[in-house]
C-alpha cells in the first residue's frame, strides 16, 4: 500500500534560481555523428540562452563521457542537463544515475533522441539532419529551464510474483523466484502441468527421458513452500502497477475427487481427439494427459462435456465444473506463454490430404507407441523410405511465400527444428537400421553444444542430405497409382548443380517451426508487445533482454521467440533474476510522473475530479485558508497514472503533470518553431 | 590489500562476467570481480556495430562497465589473477594475485601525461596489432578503471612518466600483492579465444597479407579504430572487393574443432552491411557451407544484407593463396554450378571460430567437456551449473554463444548462484521472518 | 560564415505518445528507414493533457502541421482513445473560428512496431502542406469575402 499519498511540496519556481544548463550532443561513436555534424550542433547550442556549456563526446554514455557531465555539474555548478544521444528508452537511466551521482536531481536532466528520430531517419540529408538536431536539442534546453527537482514515489510492494504458464519455463522461473523468498503463483490454463516439455520422448544434447527431466523440475516446484500452484486457471483481469498488481484469476473445478476417478474414467464413454498426441489418437472427456502427469487427478474437459450422466457402481453421476474466481496481490508477473508447434496449411507439401505426411511433432508421439523391435508402419505400410523437409513455417520470406491469415509471413528462423530432425533421425536410424532417410533443407543450423554431433552422426549413417533454395521450396505429391511408394517429393537439388531430383517415399515429415501461443486477451490486458514476428517483445535484446516495457512484467522461455529447452531454462532463471531483484526489498519506486496542483491557482471548481476516471487519484478537499474554508484538488499519487485527462479540463491552469507541464511543451514548441543561426565549424 | 569476505566471486569481466556480477549485486549480495586485463569489458568493448540492432557497441557495453565501476556491492578488481581456488566449510577460499601495475591506482587520475610522454611505441593488442599504444598508457579510451598501467617488459625505465605525473602515481617498484577471497559461490565468466589467423595452413597460416580476422576487421569498422576507415593492411590500399570464409575456424575436424562457433554467420553478415557502408562500391562476398541465422531477427537481417546485395555463395573454400601484388586467392568449389574456381579478391576476412580459455589446472580443477569448454552435466534441468557445486559457469566460457545468449545466460547463472548463496545461508529459501515482517509491515 | 536556418520547409509537429508513437518513431530509425527532416517528435505520456488552445498557439507560433500520434485502444491509459478523439474534435472547432485548415491537424494510432503507417502518416502531412502552404500565409491571408 501506498507509503506516501501527501501533496508533494510545491517545488521553488524556477524563474528564482540561476539557470545553468550544459548540452552534451553525444557521437555515438559514429552513429550519430555520420550523419548530423554534432560540432556545429554544439556551437550552436552553445549561443542559447542559460547554457553554460555545451560538448560533444564519441560516446556520453561511457564511463569517461558520465564523469564529464559529473564532472560540469561538480565545478561549473551546470543545474540542468541535456543530452541529445540514442533513444531515452536506451539510456535514460544511465545518466539519470550519473547526474544523481554528481548531486543533482535526476528529474532535472532531459534526454532528446537524435539517433532513432534523426542521424538513422535521415542519412542522406546531413544539412537537414543537423538542423533538425538543433532545434530539438534546443527544445530540450526549454524544457530544462522549467524542470524542477523531484522524488520517486515510493511503494511498498507486494513480495509475490505470478507466474502465467506451467511449461518448462514457467516451472522454472517460479522455483528460482521461491528460491530468493519470494512467494509465487503459477497459473496453468490446462490441467496438467509441463507443457510442451511433456510431449517429447528424449531431449537432445543429452538424450535423457524429457518426461523424469521434467517431473525432477515439478516435483522441485511442488515441495517448495513459497510456491501455490493452479491449474485449469486463467488470468482474467489486470489492474495497478509494478509492485501493486491485482490480478482476476479463474479457475475451473477439477470435477472429480481421487476416490471415484478411476471408477468414472473407466466408465465414461464420451471420446475426444487427443491434443496430447496431436490428435492421432483418442482419449475420453475424464484423462489424464500422460501417465504419470501432474497433478495425478484426472481433469475433465468442460468445454467438450456433453453433459450426459456416467453410470458408476448403479448410480448416475453428472459432472459438474465448479468454478471459481479469486483475486491476488503480486507485485510482479512472469509470461511464460510458450509456443505452438507451426500448423501447416491444408494442402502445404500434401498435409491434411496425403496420410503419409505428418509433422515432426506428430511423429515424435506416434514413435512413443510403436515398441522397441517392431518394424515402423505407417497407414497400414512398412516405411522403408522417409524424408525430412526443413524450414516449415519458418524463414519464409515477404513476397515469395504465401502470407498467414494476418497477412504476415514467418520471415524467422525457429532455431530447434534443425537439431530436433537431426536427433530424430539417429534415433531412427538406431531403432529402424534398414530405414533410408533423406534430408531435404536450406541450411543445417546445429549450432548448440553436442548439436553438430547428430549432423555428423546422421551424415556418417548414410542419410542423403538435398540442398534446396529457400525461393524453390520442394513439392509433395501422390504417386501415380502401381508406384512402389504412395509418395513422391521433388526438390531441385542445389548440391548437385540444381538437377531436379524425385524421392519415392512411404513418409514425410514436416519439420514444422514455432509460432508464439496466441494470448490476445493476455497481451491486450496486460498492455505487452508483440514483434514484428508477432513474439511477445523484450525492451532491448542486450540492455533488457527478458522485460517488457511495462514495468514489472517480464518475459520467460519460447513466448518471447524461438528457444529449445536449455535455452528457455536460461531465460526463465534470467526473468526469475529480474523479478527477485524488483521485489527483493519488498518496495519499488515510480517515476514521479503524476498530477500536481498548485493551490494558489485552484479555485475547487471540480472538473479535474470529473475528469478522472482512476479511482482516489484526485478528490476535492475542504482546506483552511486565512480562516476561510475552500475546496482545493489533492493528487494521491499512488493512485495518479499522470495521464493528465486533470490537466486538459481546468480552466485555471492549475494541475500539470510533473515533468511534462503544459509550459514545458509551449516553450518547446516555440524553440522548434524558432530560426537559428547555424554556427559553421571549421573541418 | 585486505582479504576479502563476500557472497559472490565472479571471474571474468567481460560482458557475461559484468551481467552476472550486476544481477547477483542488484539481489542484495556482495560480489567481487575479478579479470586478469587492466580494464573490464571483455571482446565486446573491442567491437564496432552489433547484429542485429546496428547498436554502437560501446553504447552497450560502456554503460555496463560504468554500472559494475559504480555498483555499492561489488568490488572490482582488475588486471588480477587467481592463484588457487580451494573448498572450505563456508565456499570456497580463493588465493588472488594483484600484477603490479606500476602506477598507484588510488592515485591515478587517468589524466594520460605519462602517455603522452612516453618514447615506446608498441603494438596495440586492443587493435589487434593495427595500431599502437605506449608502454605506459591507459588501456583504452573507454577503460574502467581509468588508471594507466605500465608495460614492464617494453619500458626503458627512462623515468619521463614518473616526471610528468603530477599525483606521483607511476611507482617502479611495486611488486605482485597476494590476497584471499572468501566466497560461498564462484561463476566463472572466463570467455573465448578467437582461432588463430594462422590454424590453418589451406589458408596461408597467417602468412598472407591480406588475409584478417574478423575482429581487425571490427578494429577497423569501429569509430574508436586505429585509422577509422577500412583499408589493407598489406599496403594501406581501400579493398574494392572483400570475401569472407566461413567456418574457417570451426566445423573442421582437422582442426580438432567439430562444433559450430555460432556467431561467425551473423558477425560476417553485419560485417558485409557495415562494410557496404563505409564502402559502397565494393563487392562483398560471403563464401559458406549453412548460414546459422538463427536468433531473434537475425533471419530478417540475412535476408536485408541479401537485399543490399550481399553476395552468398554456397561453397567450400578449399585454399586460399596469393598474387605478386599479395591479392588473395580463394579456390572454391561452387556447389550450385559444380565446379571448382579460383577468385581473386582484395582483402579476404577469415570467419575464425571461439576456442576455450580456462584449462582445467592446479588454480582451479573443473571438468571440461569434449569441445574444451567448462562442462554443464545437467543442459536441460541447470543450464548454468557446472560438474561442482557451488561454481556456476556463464558466457562464451560455457561453449560459443553470441551476445545476447552471453547476456541471458549471465542473468541465469546468477539467478542460480544467488539462490545457492541464499539457501547456503538460511536453509530452504523459504521466507524468513524478517520478510514476513517487511510484508505484513505493508499487507 | 554563419548560415541562417530559414523556416525554407514547412514544420511538422510529432506528439508522439511514449507508449505508441513514440516507440513507433524509435523502431523505424531501427530499420533505418528514410523520411523527411523537418519533423520534430515530442514524446507525450498521454494527448488528453493538452487543451485545444494548445495547438492554435503552435500554429500561430509557426508550426505547420501537427499529427498527434497516440495509442488508441492500446493505451496504458482508461481516458486515451476516447479522451483524446474528442480532444481533436474540440480542437477542430477551435481552428475553424481561427480560420485554420483543419487538415492541419491529424489523429492517427501508432504502435511501437508500426513502421509503415509512420512513414505514410507523415508522407501525407508532407504532401498536404506542399499543397496547402506554411501555415503564417494561412493565417495573414485575408479572408475571403
Amino acid at each position: 500500500m501506498p507509503e506516501m499519498n501527501e501533496v508533494p511540496e510545491k517545488p521553488p519556481a524556477p524563474e528564482s534560481e540561476d539557470v545553468r544548463v550544459g548540452v552534451y550532443t553525444c557521437y555515438c561513436g559514429g552513429n550519430i555523428s555520420h550523419v548530423v555534424q554534432c560540432e556545429r550542433v554544439a556551437k550552436t547550442l552553445s549561443k542559447i540562452e542559460n547554457v553554460v556549456v555545451s560538448r560533444t563526446d564519441l560516446s556520453f554514455c561511457s564511463n569517461a563521457g558520465q564523469a564529464i557531465i559529473e564532472q560540469d555539474i561538480r565545478e561549473l555548478g551546470i543545474n540542468r542537463v541535456v543530452i541529445g544521444a540514442c533513444a531515452p528508452s536506451l539510456h535514460e537511466q544511465t545518466f539519470r544515475g550519473a547526474v544523481t551521482r554528481a548531486g543533482l536531481n535526476p528529474y532535472l536532466y532531459y534526454h532528446v533522441g537524435i539517433r532513432e528520430q534523426d542521424s538513422w531517419v535521415h542519412s542522406n540529408n546531413h544539412e537537414g539532419a543537423t538542423e533538425k538536431a538543433v532545434r530539438l536539442m534546443a527544445a530540450g534546453v526549454a524544457k530544462a529551464r522549467l524542470l524542477t527537482p523531484l522524488d520517486p514515489i515510493r511503494l511498498g510492494a507486494e513480495r509475490h510474483a505470478l507466474v502465467i504458464g506451467g511449461g518448462v519455463a514457467g516451472l522454472r522461473a517460479a522455483l528460482d523466484i521461491a528460491r530468493q523468498g519470494i512467494r509465487v503463483t503459477l497459473l496453468e490454463k490446462s490441467p496438467f502441468l509441463g507443457g510442451r516439455m511433456a510431449q517429447l520422448e528424449t531431449v537432445f544434447p543429452t538424450g535423457e527421458a524429457a518426461r523424469s527431466l521434467l517431473h525432477g523440475l515439478i516435483q522441485q516446484v511442488v515441495a517448495h513452500p513459497n510456491i501455490t500452484i493452479f491449474t485449469q486457471a486463467m488470468l482474467t483481469g489486470v489492474a495497478g502497477y509494478v509492485g501493486n498488481y491485482e490480478i482476476q484469476v479463474h479457475q475451473d473445478g477439477r470435477g472429480i475427487s481421487d476416490d471415484k476417478a478411476e471408477a468414472l474414467m473407466a466408465a465414461c464413454t464420451q471420446e475426444l481427439p487427443d491434443d496430447f498426441n496431436y490428435g492421432l489418437t483418442k482419449h475420453k472427456i475424464i484423462y489424464r494427459a500422460y501417465p504419470g502427469c501432474y497433478p495425478s487427478t484426472p481433469a475433465v474437459d468442460w468445454e467438450h462435456y456433453n453433459g450426459e450422466p456416467i453410470p458408476v457402481n448403479g448410480k448416475s453421476v453428472i459432472l459438474k465444473n465448479e468454478a471459481k474466481s479469486f483475486t491476488l496481490n503480486v507485485g510482479a508477473i512472469v509470461i511464460a506463454t510458450g509456443f505452438d508447434p507451426y500448423q501447416p496449411r491444408q494442402g502445404e507439401y500434401g498435409y491434411g490430404e496425403l496420410p503419409e505426411v505428418v509433422t515432426l511433432p506428430q511423429l515424435i508421439r506416434s514413435l512413443a507407441y510403436v515398441e522397441d523391435g517392431k518394424p515402423l508402419v505407417w497407414n497400414g505400410r512398412p516405411v522403408r523410405d522417409v524424408a525430412f523437409i526443413h524450414c516449415v513455417g519458418s524463414r519464409e520470406i515477404e513476397g515469395v511465400d504465401e502470407p498467414h491469415e494476418d497477412g504476415q509471413v514467418n520471415n524467422y528462423c525457429s532455431r530447434v527444428c534443425c537439431t530436433a530432425t537431426l536427433h530424430m533421425m539417429d534415433e531412427l536410424r538406431q531403432r529402424f537400421p534398414d530405414l533410408n532417410i533423406y534430408d531435404l533443407h536450406e541450411d543445417i543450423r546445429t549450432y548448440g553444444r553436442g548439436h553438430e554431433d547428430y549432423y555428423l552422426r546422421t551424415l556418417e549413417g548414410g542419410a542423403r542430405f538435398v540442398r534446396f533454395n529457400g525461393t524453390d521450396r520442394p513439392t509433395v505429391v501422390a504417386a501415380p497409382p502401381g508406384d512402389t511408394h504412395p509418395v513422391l517429393v521433388q526438390v531441385n537439388d542445389t548440391f548437385t548443380y540444381g538437377e531436379q531430383v524425385e524421392i519415392a517415399v512411404d513418409l514425410v515429415v514436416l519439420a514444422v517451426g514455432m509460432t508464439p501461443r496466441l494470448v490476445d486477451d493476455l497481451v491486450q490486458m496486460l498492455k505487452v508487445s508483440r514483434g514484428n514476428d508477432r513474439f511477445l517483445l523484450e525492451v532491448h535484446p542486450k540492455l533488457r533482454p527478458v522485460e517488457t516495457a511495462v514495468n514489472g512484467v517480464v518475459l520467460a522461455g519460447s513466448a518471447q521467440g524461438p528457444m529449445n529447452i536449455q535455452e528457455s531454462l536460461a531465460a526463465a532463471s534470467a526473468a526469475a533474476a529480474k523479478v527477485a531483484t524488483l521485489l527483493g526489498q519488498g518496495k519499488v519506486e515510480l517515476p514521479p510522473f503524476v498530477a500536481r496542483v498548485d493551490a494558489e491557482k485552484c479555485n475547487g471548481n471540480g472538473a479535474c475530479v470529473q475528469a478522472c476516471v482512476y479511482e482516489g487519484a484526485i478528490a476535492l478537499v475542504t482546506i483552511s485558508e486565512n480562516g476561510n474554508e475552500v475546496r482545493r484538488a489533492v493528487v494521491t499519487p499512488a493512485n495518479c497514472t499522470g495521464c493528465g485527462a486533470c490537466v486538459g479540463v481546468c480552466p485555471n491552469g492549475a494541475i500539470d503533470v510533473q515533468a511534462w507541464t503544459l509550459a514545458q511543451y509551449e516553450a518547446m514548441v516555440d524553440a522548434i518553431a524558432m530560426d537559428y543561426d547555424l554556427v559553421e565549424v571549421a573541418t | 590489500m585486505e582479504n576479502l569476505h563476500v557472497d559472490a566471486l565472479v571471474v571474468g569481466g567481460g560482458i557475461a562476467g559484468m551481467q552476472a556480477a550486476l544481477d547477483i549485486a542488484d539481489q542484495g549480495f556482495q560480489v567481487v570481480l575479478v579479470e586478469r586485463e587492466p580494464s573490464i569489458g571483455g571482446k565486446m568493448i573491442t567491437l564496432s556495430k552489433v547484429f542485429p540492432t546496428l547498436d554502437c557497441c560501446s553504447c552497450i557495453t560502456t554503460p555496463k562497465m560504468s554500472s559494475v565501476a559504480h555498483h555499492p556491492n561489488i568490488q572490482l578488481l582488475t588486471y588480477c589473477e587467481l592463484q588457487s581456488v580451494q573448498e572450505a566449510a563456508d565456499g570456497f577460499r580463493i588465493s588472488v594475485v594483484q600484477k603490479p601495475r606500476y602506477v598507484d591506482a588510488s592515485k591515478c587520475t587517468g589524466c594520460r601525461k605519462c602517455e603522452y610522454e612516453c618514447p615506446i611505441t608498441i603494438p596495440s593488442p586492443f587493435d589487434r596489432g593495427l595500431g599502437a599504444y605506449r608502454a605506459i598508457r591507459v588501456p583504452f579510451s573507454t577503460a574502467v578503471p581509468q588508471v594507466a598501467v605500465l608495460d614492464i617488459e617494453n619500458c626503458i625505465l627512462c623515468g619521463k612518466c614518473e616526471k610528468i605525473c603530477a599525483v606521483s602515481a607511476v611507482d617502479f617498484t611495486q611488486q605482485p600483492e597476494t590476497f584471499e577471497i572468501q566466497a560461498k559461490a564462484v561463476v566463472m565468466a572466463t570467455g573465448f579465444d578467437l582461432t588463430p589467423l594462422g590454424a590453418k595452413k589451406e589458408y596461408g597460416g597467417g602468412d598472407l597479407r591480406n588475409v584478417i580476422d574478423p575482429l581487425m576487421m571490427e578494429r577497423f569498422l569501429a569509430p574508436t579504430g586505429p585509422y577509422g576507415r577500412v583499408l589493407r593492411p598489406g599496403d594501406g590500399k581501400e579493398p574494392s572487393s572483400i570475401a569472407y570464409v566461413q567456418c574457417a575456424g570451426s566445423r573442421d575436424k582437422t582442426l580438432g574443432v567439430e562444433y559450430c562457433s555460432r556467431v561467425c554467420c551473423m558477425y560476417a553478415i553485419k560485417q558485409a552491411m557495415l562494410l557496404s557502408g563505409a564502402l559502397p562500391m565494393a563487392e562483398i562476398t560471403i563464401y559458406y557451407m549453412d548460414i546459422r541465422t538463427f536468433g531473434k531477427g537475425y533471419e530478417q537481417f540475412y535476408q536485408n544484407a541479401q537485399a543490399m546485395g550481399v553476395e552468398f555463395i554456397h561453397g567450400k573454400v578449399a585454399s586460399i593463396r596469393e598474387d605478386g601484388e599479395h591479392n588473395p586467392i580463394v579456390k572454391v568449389e561452387l556447389t550450385e554450378e559444380g565446379r571448382i574456381v579460383e577468385r581473386t579478391h582484395d582483402l579476404v576476412v577469415l570467419s575464425l571460430g571461439m576456442l576455450p580459455v580456462f584449462k582445467s589446472n592446479g588454480v582451479l580443477h573443473l571438468p571440461l567437456g569434449s569441445d574444451g569448454f567448462i562442462d554443464t552435466p545437467a543442459p536441460n534441468a541447470n543450464p548454468c551449473a557446472t560438474a561442482r557445486p557451488g561454481i556456476f559457469v556463464t558466457g562464451t566460457a560455457m561453449g560459443p554463444m553470441d551476445i545476447v545468449d552471453a547476456i541471458i545466460t549471465a542473468s541465469a547463472a546468477a539467478a542460480t548462484a544467488s539462490a545457492y548463496i541464499r539457501e547456503h545461508n538460511n536453509g530452504h529459501g523459504e521466507t524468513t521472518p524478517q520478510e514476513q515482517q517487511k510484508e505484513a509491515a505493508y499487507a | 560564415m554563419p548560415s541562417n536556418l530559414q523556416a525554407k520547409q514547412p514544420k511538422i509537429l510529432i506528439l508522439a505518445t511514449l507508449a505508441g508513437g513514440y516507440a513507433g518513431a524509435d523502431s523505424t530509425g531501427q530499420v533505418h528507414a528514410d523520411y523527411p527532416a523537418n519533423t520534430y517528435v515530442l514524446p507525450v505520456m498521454c494527448p488528453c493533457m493538452f487543451p485545444p488552445e494548445f495547438f492554435v498557439r503552435a500554429f500561430e507560433r509557426g508550426i505547420d502541421g501537427i499529427i498527434i500520434m497516440y495509442s488508441g485502444t492500446d493505451s496504458p491509459y482508461k481516458v486515451e482513445a476516447d479522451g483524446t478523439a474528442d480532444l481533436v474534435n474540440r480542437t477542430y472547432a477551435l481552428m475553424k473560428t481561427r480560420r485554420i485548415d483543419i487538415r492541419r491537424l491529424r489523429l492517427t494510432a501508432i504502435c511501437t512496431v508500426c513502421v509503415k503507417p509512420y512513414l505514410k502518416e507523415i508522407n501525407q502531412m508532407s504532401e498536404l502542406l506542399k499543397g496547402i502552404g506554411l501555415v503564417k500565409d494561412e493565417i495573414a491571408a485575408p479572408v475571403a469575402a
